[in-house]
């Protein structure tokens, strides 16, 4: 019989504020009533415990791991590391924001506003819900877990786009992403039935091992692996798998519910999902590369190449498809959609160089993960400043289209200037946090072969060609005025995304070291995940078998 | 009337139900699912080939855990696997229901408001 200890327990702290968040919300209900104020404040404090617990925790923080032993010779099922906390702490950093971006909403003259203030408890439930889910999803390395993850990540999502009932653009934008999603995770879940009949194991620990012994025909003098191709079983049950994450991450195969789904939701959803569903995807994608990378040693050779290659040619689809796609759109959250599948292309890129590179015998993480952890950092403020300017428009004038936008420079001069600053630091020029980010994203795929070199060229074209799009809304506001009357704009709204605004400038000038400092430290442990099940797994398989007999 | 080969091939391999019974069993599922997936328009048509991919990987994990080492792993895992499968056809339903109050069909092909 298992029973967890303290310090198990304490190292989910954050998990547990969350759920204790969702059950202190319905309780708030059930005291209060349907009051739109006490719901959001109560996530909101949730939010800001759960982030607060991830500060304080990571400092020198090890790896941890809390659970049941997740199945035979695997480790437990959760773990608690600087990676895990990171992303934890950036979810529940973004789901303040979120919550308060609905406050803020709430005092515009919108159609569906009793709606909102009757359904903010279940709204409040459901954005939790989904922050756990993808709390759960960066945090394991266990199939099992990694499939109700996702899937808890996704239904309270499903609901969320729907959330405008009777709206027309609505119901089709949640009919569509749940069944996209559906489809998605059916497969996924069918590849992981076939990983676990090949490897005997739940846990991705132990099955990467078990592909490497499998794979493995000799050794390098650097004392890395040298790999046989892989066999189609292999390559088919790990590409169906993969497919759950790269749904989240909306790389280009499975990107079609993005742009729908993005414009169909109310905005403040599509701020949530636009960040932290791509964030949660991508811990997931990291923390599976890394687990592979950490088998291989240093200088590995033919080192699952087709699983690098895939992954670089997607990388390079996602971004140029996102890049073209915004180029003709007028509906800016559908711009901003296409324009957020091509900054997760930028991220895919960083995943696809990890693999052949590996360097787990160093103990040193690829520079690759520092650089993915600094972009979506980056990418955070800006995705929330350029959406809190278009909602605060669009609360304004009730209208979402790149039109509406004529000569604010005038009619609410600081949104504009804000918003000026998102785009450039999106397309990432110089004195901003964008750049930062590109730069430090580029430089670790400069370093890593000629197929790191050439999805660089990749992701400077489309850095130039992505200029023209985002330079077309800052000439809208600037240039273009067709007289339209000033909006007003609450006061809470233009600070926050002043500070936004302020936090990308100083990220991209006298933070800049501290940032990358910070983003090394929160990956620097990522490959000790590997490090626990030491026990090789024919003897694993038979301790299981005993007790399984017992 | 045949060598008796062909009769030890017919009692251990067909007539003795081992995994591959199970495999082939669950691919046939699966591939139903994928085609009724494809081939549907209705919401509910895609959502049954949903579930038929599903119970195509529940019994892959059964028959895994049963006729492999590895332990209750893959009982456990069907469990949950049918316990989300119910979370999320209520969840595709709900927002079916909404769909038809909307635009008084399930018909997926008519949801084309949302285009470039």
């Amino acid at each position: 019989m298992w029973m967890p200890t303290g310090d198990e327990l304490s190292m989910l702290g954050p998990h547990w504020a969350l759920v204790g968040t969702i059950v202190a919300i319905l309780i708030g209900a059930i005291i209060a009533g349907r009051n739109w104020r006490v719901a959001g404040t109560i996530a909101m404090v949730g939010g800001l415990l759960t982030a607060g617990l991830c500060a304080l925790g990571w400092k020198g923080l090890g790896t941890n791991w809390a659970g049941m032993a997740g199945g035979a010779g695997g480790v437990p099922m959760l773990v608690a590391d600087q990676f895990s906390y990171f992303f934890i702490f950036l979810i529940s950093i973004f789901l303040v924001l979120i919550a308060g971006m609905w406050f803020l909403g709430q005092d515009a003259r919108l159609p569906e506003k009793l709606a909102r203030k009757r359904d903010a408890t279940e709204f409040y439930v459901l954005l939790v819900g989904s922050a756990f889910g993808m709390a759960l999803m960066v945090s394991t390395t266990n199939l099992l877990m990694i499939i109700i993850a996702v899937e808890m990540t996704s239904l309270p999502s499903y609901a969320l786009a729907g959330f405008r009932k009777k709206h027309r653009l609505a119901t089709e934008a949640s009919l569509k992403y749940i069944l996209f999603g559906a489809v998605t995770s059916a497969i996924m879940i069918y590849g992981a039935s076939l990983l676990y009949g090949q490897y005997h194991s739940l846990d991705i620990v132990v099955i990467g091992r078990a592909i490497v012994e499998q794979l493995t025909i000799g050794t390098t003098e650097a004392g890395g692996a040298i790999l046989n191709a892989p066999t189609v079983l292999m390559s088919v049950s790990i590409v169906a798998f993969m497919i759950g994450a790269m749904f989240k991450v909306s790389a280009v195969p499975f990107h079609f519910w993005c742009p729908d789904v993005f414009e169909g939701a109310s905005i403040e959803i599509t701020t949530w999902l636009s960040v932290a569903s791509k964030a949660a995807g991508l811990g997931l994608l990291l923390r599976v590369v890394a687990v592979l990378a950490a088998q291989l040693g240093d200088g590995a050779e033919q080192t699952l190449n087709w699983v690098r290659l895939a992954v670089a040619v997607m990388a390079a689809l996602t971004c140029t498809l996102g890049n073209f796609s915004a180029y003709r759109q007028t509906n800016m959250k559908r711009l901003f959609a296409f324009s957020s599948i091509a900054h997760a292309g930028y991220m895919l890129m960083a995943v696809a160089i990890i693999l052949p590179t590996g360097g787990a015998a160093s103990g040193a993480a690829h520079p690759a993960f520092s650089a993915i952890v600094l972009y979506i950092t980056v990418y955070l403020l800006m995705n929330l400043g350029v959406f809190g300017c278009i909602a605060m428009v669009y609360w304004a004038t009730g209208r979402e289209d790149i039109g509406a936008f004529n000569g604010l420079i005038r009619r609410s001069p600081v949104i504009a200037v804000m918003m000026v600053a998102f785009l450039f630091s999106l397309v990432g020029m110089p004195p901003l946090g964008g750049f930062i980010a590109k730069f430090w994203l580029l430089a670790a795929l400069f370093d890593s072969g000629p197929i790191g070199i050439l999805l660089v060229i990749v992701a400077v074209a489309n850095t130039l060609f992505s200029l023209y799009y985002y330079a077309r809304v800052a000439f809208a506001m600037c240039f273009s005025d067709d007289g339209q009357p000033a909006i007003r704009v609450p006061f809470l709204g233009q600070a926050a995304a002043t500070v936004c605004a302020l936090a990308i400038l100083l990220i991209g000038t006298l933070w800049a070291g501290n940032i990358k400092t910070f983003s090394d430290e929160r990956s620097s442990n990522l490959y000790a995940v590997t490090k626990q099940a030491e026990q090789p797994v024919e003897e694993a398989v038979k301790t299981a078998e005993l007790d399984f007999r017992e | 009337m045949f060598p008796d080969e062909f009769y030890d091939f017919l009692l251990d391999g067909v007539l003795t139900i081992g995994l591959t019974h199970y495999l082939i069993l669950s691919v046939l599922l699966f591939s139903l699912g994928i085609l009724c997936m494809v081939t549907k328009r209705n919401a509910i048509g895609i959502l049954i080939g949903v579930e038929l991919v599903l119970n195509a990987a529940s019994i892959n994990f059964v028959a895994f855990s049963k006729y492999q080492t590895g332990g209750l792993d893959g009982h456990i895992v069907a469990l949950f696997i049918i316990l989300l499968a119910a979370a999320e056809a209520a969840i595709a339903i709900a927002i079916f229901m909404n769909f038809y109050n909307t635009l008084r069909t399930i018909d997926v092909d008519r949801g084309d408001e949302l285009r470039l």
